[in-house]
């Protein structure tokens, strides 16, 4: 066992290195327009609002990332093995899971878009071009970060599971989170900035998405501009405190004592939500009167 | 040829926590990304997923420490279920917490359910809060707990199934049966958390969503899939005499 501080330490460590990998995993997905906000993207062109925005969706980006990052420690694994420095090892590593993130984009943008022939959808090739390289280099911080928290849980604070198993669930919980939190600003916010702020999107505009940009059409990369001043460091956030404060109660303290630690995190955030509801509650509706009846 | 019926039905039962966690779950699908619908911007199976696999790494430490430290007694077997437990809890309320700052701080919208008039927790009118033409936004009082209480079962359910795989294996420091572990309560969680999902179909705000009592079905259904997975997995992981 190591010493608590430099246990503190590795796990300060470890939720910065999550922290960067959540925000470059959702502004990757925001770049290349992944998960649910994708459903937009896609019916856009089927609702006579042909668009400029990447369409990808590989697959949902819990098993999207399980796979990347899998594969980014599976090679870094056997880099290591052979005697390979853990930088190296790891930095080629991501490199492998971003260019298969890479070819899966090409693959499922050109397969989508094409398939929306009939819409008068065009495949733009300088799109193509353009945002696959923005996608995998996102795609490459985020896992080789992940991959690099791993690799520290398994070598030093010296988890039971093998490196790449490790990778893949880190992978499938940075994928989950991404989808649930920064996506929602990507989804409901920017793609839809001309409904107005302060109530959800009316279904009755669904595929109605901006197309005009700040300057010229709308595209991958005005979109991960904007995601990144609050969609991309919230997810950030969201990854870095799972990790630390799932790591720092099992560090800190030991048995039930941890147990113990981690519901006080759990209660102290479900009273945090309340505040935040109750925020959200005065500055936002009520959208109808006490009876429930006639618009306010 | 003798299977130990005992970690036959323990993984059973962990598949079948796993199942009823995953409708505890506030998930608003594709919809929820829009704030057109109550709930995490996720699908079902996403999240559950990344909450209960969370939990697994947090039980793995833990089992980890107490197997190869002495004997593995009951109370070591609770407290590893709840560190899984409790690892899930962690993860899926900081993704909360997290969505619901951006609905309210990014997006502009107040948390509501669409399916109770009252929040059964706190009191607070819901109805006139829903803005048109949507199914509620963010994650209010209710679905946040509700949201908590999937961690707990779904994380409990998840480290039940790894220890239970880990006992089979009798060799708590093999790498190789570790491995094998983890990968199969992976894939006994995923197994679960699709056929939950396919009960409650596509979106659900939690404990108190009509929905929810569709939750025997669910029970039923991810006990026999669980059941066949236990079959599967004890004679692979060695537990055959």
């Amino acid at each position: 066992m190591i010493d608590p501080i430099t246990g503190l330490g590795i796990v300060a460590l470890m939720g910065a290195l999550a922290t960067i990998a959540g925000a470059a995993e959702d502004l990757e997905s925001d770049v290349g327009s992944q998960s649910n906000p994708n459903s937009q993207v896609q019916l856009a062109a089927q609702m006579d609002f042909p668009h400029r925005i990447f369409n990808k969706a590989i697959s949902g980006e819990p098993p999207a990332y399980g796979l990347w990052c899998a594969t980014g420690a599976t090679v870094a694994s056997v880099l290591l093995v052979q005697g390979m420095s853990v930088i190296f090892a790891i930095v080629i590593g991501s490199f492998a899971g971003a260019i298969m993130l890479g070819l899966y984009s090409v693959t499922a943008h050109m397969g989508r878009t094409a398939s929306q022939k009939r819409f008068k959808q065009p495949v733009y090739m300088d799109m193509v071009i353009g945002h696959v390289p923005s996608i995998m280099a996102h795609g490459f911080i985020a896992v080789f970060c992940i991959v690099s928290f791993s690799y520290i849980m398994w070598q030093i604070l010296e988890h039971p599971f093998p490196l790449p198993l490790l990778a893949f669930l880190w992978g499938i919980t940075a994928g989950a989170i991404g989808s649930s939190t920064g996506d929602v600003h990507y989804g409901a916010e920017r793609e839809f900035q001309n409904q107005p702020f302060g109530c959800g999107l009316n279904a009755a505009f669904s595929g109605n998405i901006v197309r005009k940009a700040e300057s010229g059409l709308r595209n991958g990369m005005d979109n991960v501009w904007a995601c990144a001043k609050f969609g991309g460091p919230v997810t950030g956030l969201a990854l870095g405190g799972t990790v630390f404060f799932d790591n720092w109660r099992s560090t800190v303290f030991e048995g039930w004592t941890a147990v113990l630690a981690g519901l006080i995190i759990v209660v102290i955030l479900i009273f945090a939500n309340r505040l935040v509801e109750v925020q959200g509650r005065k500055a936002y509706g009520p959208f109808k009167d006490d009876d429930g009846g006639a618009e306010a | 040829m003798i299977i130990d019926p005992i970690s036959i039905a323990l993984i059973t039962l962990g598949g079948v926590l796993i199942g009823l966690g995953v409708h505890f779950i506030p998930v608003g699908g594709a919809p929820a990304a829009m704030a057109q619908a109550t709930g995490v911007g996720t699908g079902t199976v996403q999240l559950a997923a990344g909450a209960g696999l969370t939990g697994l790494i947090s039980a793995g430490f833990m089992y980890n420490f107490l197997a190869t430290s002495g004997s593995f007694t009951s109370s070591d077997y609770i407290l590893v279920l709840a560190s899984g437990a409790v690892g899930a809890m962690i993860m899926i309320t900081v993704t909360m917490f997290m969505g619901q700052l951006v609905y309210v701080y990014c997006v502009g919208v107040p948390p509501v359910s669409a399916k109770v008039d009252k929040d059964p927790i706190t009191g607070d009118q819901q109805d006139i809060y829903v803005s048109k033409g949507t199914e509620g936004h963010g994650v209010p009082t209710v679905s946040f707990v509700s949201g908590t209480i999937g961690g707990l079962f779904g994380g409990a359910g998840g480290s039940m199934v790894y220890i239970q795989l880990m006992q089979i294996g009798n060799a708590p420091a093999d790498p190789a049966i570790i491995a094998l572990a983890g990968i199969f309560a992976t894939g006994v969680f995923y197994v679960n958390a699709v056929l939950a999902s396919y009960n409650i179909g596509g979106t659900i705000e939690g404990f108190h969503d009509p929905k929810f009592k569709r939750v025997p079905k669910a029970v039923i259904s991810c006990l026999i899939a669980s059941l066949l997975c236990a079959i599967i997995a004890v004679p692979i992981m060695g537990g055959v005499s």
